[in-house]
């Protein structure tokens, strides 16, 4: 049985002014499941380039399978993952995980001064093109509210919070195509939550986000993928 | 040879003082009589046959015996290897093989030839004298520092995961990692090079004394076998290392679970 899951017929298309629409990421005919449980059954589904992409179904129900398949922590048992016009293999991996940003629902940083970390993180080889652009830096530090001093502190010392924002912050001055992003405002109060949210939506990046927090859905720029198990049962909103 | 052989009553006078940790077990309820039992047993077992084993070994001094008998040192260090760090054999032998031999024989025939200056490095006594000292504190090493590896590598898989997508290569986002296993390999030789003299005789030294060297002869030695186990150790530890990343990971830098044992 062929699932065809065209989420955007649905959608008033707008389009922007000399813009044609291009296609981000494509999944097509993924077959994917753990033991007895399918998560993915022939799964076609693609999202065009710049797209807000809220994933919000219970836990357990394959969002993070999805991230994991994009970014290629796992392999389908069948079909293929397309990043910007190339299929996901093992010889385009390492340019197609070079197009996201992710953020993890678990935020390590290593040892070491937070500034020392981050100066490590840009000269890490894929990075070696970009970089550190210390006022860009320093602005983000501050519409994020985190103090500049904490850079010359421990990272050991952060808060979960704290370590949010940095890695976003981190993410953002690596300039990349596709934000993907696990719970990243869950260690964050009200108004640092919707600063988070507002930065990710007003940019023109194709933006993924895993959340339960409510303003996410709220906001109309955001397009809901929310299914309940099995993806038969996929819907758009 | 000045010293004294150790006859009959010698070695029965020596086990006699079993009884010792034998009481501490039914004292302490420590639960390893068998084991204390088992493993002198073997222990006598297999040291008397090496000992005749070698005797021959040491009489024929033919080349191929002197080698053929190394490389059983050497594959047997490899599966202890392999075993204690939980590796699948079959995926592991042979690299985990040439991780240790290449070391020890490279260091092994280097000593032999400009250390120690020897016409025959193939001559049994040092061939496999040293060899086996090498290959005994290698072991130890490779056993700390891959486990180390492995045991890391699942704890900290997410840490792994986001590294790569921050722009780390595989071996840049194992570096801490492997930094840390290196140095838990390396790290009891370093400090025993360092305490070595004021807190411990080691075997070899206490050996050459004993067997009637001067002890001037015998700290030089010494000296020179430390270092060489040194290098040794680190030499073979990142060569396993090595062999973990490029064996364990597959064409998308994710660890292959199926080439290791549960725990």
């Amino acid at each position: 049985m062929v699932y065809d899951f065209q989420l955007w017929k649905h959608v008033k298309k707008v389009p922007i002014k000399g813009v044609i629409e291009v296609k981000m990421i494509e999944f097509s005919n993924i077959t994917l499941g753990f033991g007895n449980k399918i998560i993915f059954d022939d799964f076609n589904y693609s999202i065009e380039s710049g797209k807000k992409i809220l994933l919000n179904s219970p836990s357990g129900t394959g969002k993070s399978t999805l991230f994991g398949l994009m970014l290629g922590f796992l392999k389908p048992e069948k079909g293929q993952v397309i990043v910007d016009n190339l299929v996901l293999n093992a010889g385009t991996i390492k340019e197609i995980r070079n197009k996201y940003g992710y953020l993890s629902q678990d935020i390590e940083f290593g040892e070491g001064k937070v500034l020392y970390i981050i100066r490590e993180i840009f000269n890490y080889a894929q990075n070696r093109g970009v970089q550190l652009n210390l006022n860009l830096l320093n602005n983000l530090m501050d519409y994020f509210e985190i103090e500049s001093s904490l850079l010359e502190n421990s990272a050991r010392s952060l808060s979960g919070g704290e370590k949010q924002r940095l890695m976003i912050i981190i993410l953002l001055l690596l300039n990349k195509d596709i934000y993907l992003l696990d719970e990243p405002t869950s260690a964050l109060d009200e108004s640092l939550k919707s600063k988070v949210k507002e930065y990710f939506l007003g940019m023109q990046k194709t933006v993924f986000v895993i959340s339960h927090d409510k303003l996410w859905e709220k906001d109309k720029r955001v397009t809901i993928l929310n299914w309940q198990g099995k993806v038969g049962n996929i819907y758009g909103q | 040879m000045d010293s004294k052989d150790l006859g009959f009553l010698s070695l029965l006078l020596v086990i006699v003082l079993l009884t010792i940790p034998l009481m501490f077990n039914y004292l302490l309820k420590l639960n390893i009589g068998k084991k204390i039992i088992i493993s002198v047993s073997r222990m006598c077992v297999q040291l008397f046959l090496v000992g005749i084993f070698l005797k021959y070994i040491f009489e024929f001094n033919s080349l191929w015996l002197n080698l053929a008998w190394l490389m059983f040192m050497i594959v047997i260090s490899t599966i202890s290897v392999i075993n204690t760090s939980r590796l699948k054999k079959k995926i592991f032998f042979v690299p985990i093989l040439l991780s240790v031999a290449i070391p020890v024989l490279t260091i092994l025939f280097y000593f032999n030839k400009f250390v120690v200056r020897l016409d025959n490095i193939f001559e049994a006594k040092y061939l496999i004298a040293i060899g086996g000292m090498l290959l005994g504190n290698l072991l130890n090493g490779n056993i700390i520092g891959a486990n180390n590896f492995i045991n890391n590598i699942r704890k900290a898989e997410r840490k792994y995961f986001a590294d790569l997508m921050l722009g780390a290569t595989k071996f840049e986002a194992l570096l801490p990692n492997i930094r840390e296993s290196v140095l838990a390999s390396i790290n009891p030789t370093l400090a025993s090079i360092a305490t070595v003299g004021l807190v411990s005789l080691p075997g070899m030294m206490t050996g050459q004394i004993l067997g009637g060297a001067s002890p001037d002869a015998a700290v030089k030695y010494q000296l020179a076998i430390m270092i060489a186990i040194f290098v040794t150790r680190i030499l073979s530890i990142y060569f396993v290392l090595i062999m973990i990343i490029k064996i364990g990971f597959d064409d998308f830098d994710i660890l292959k679970k199926e080439c290791f044992l549960e725990k």
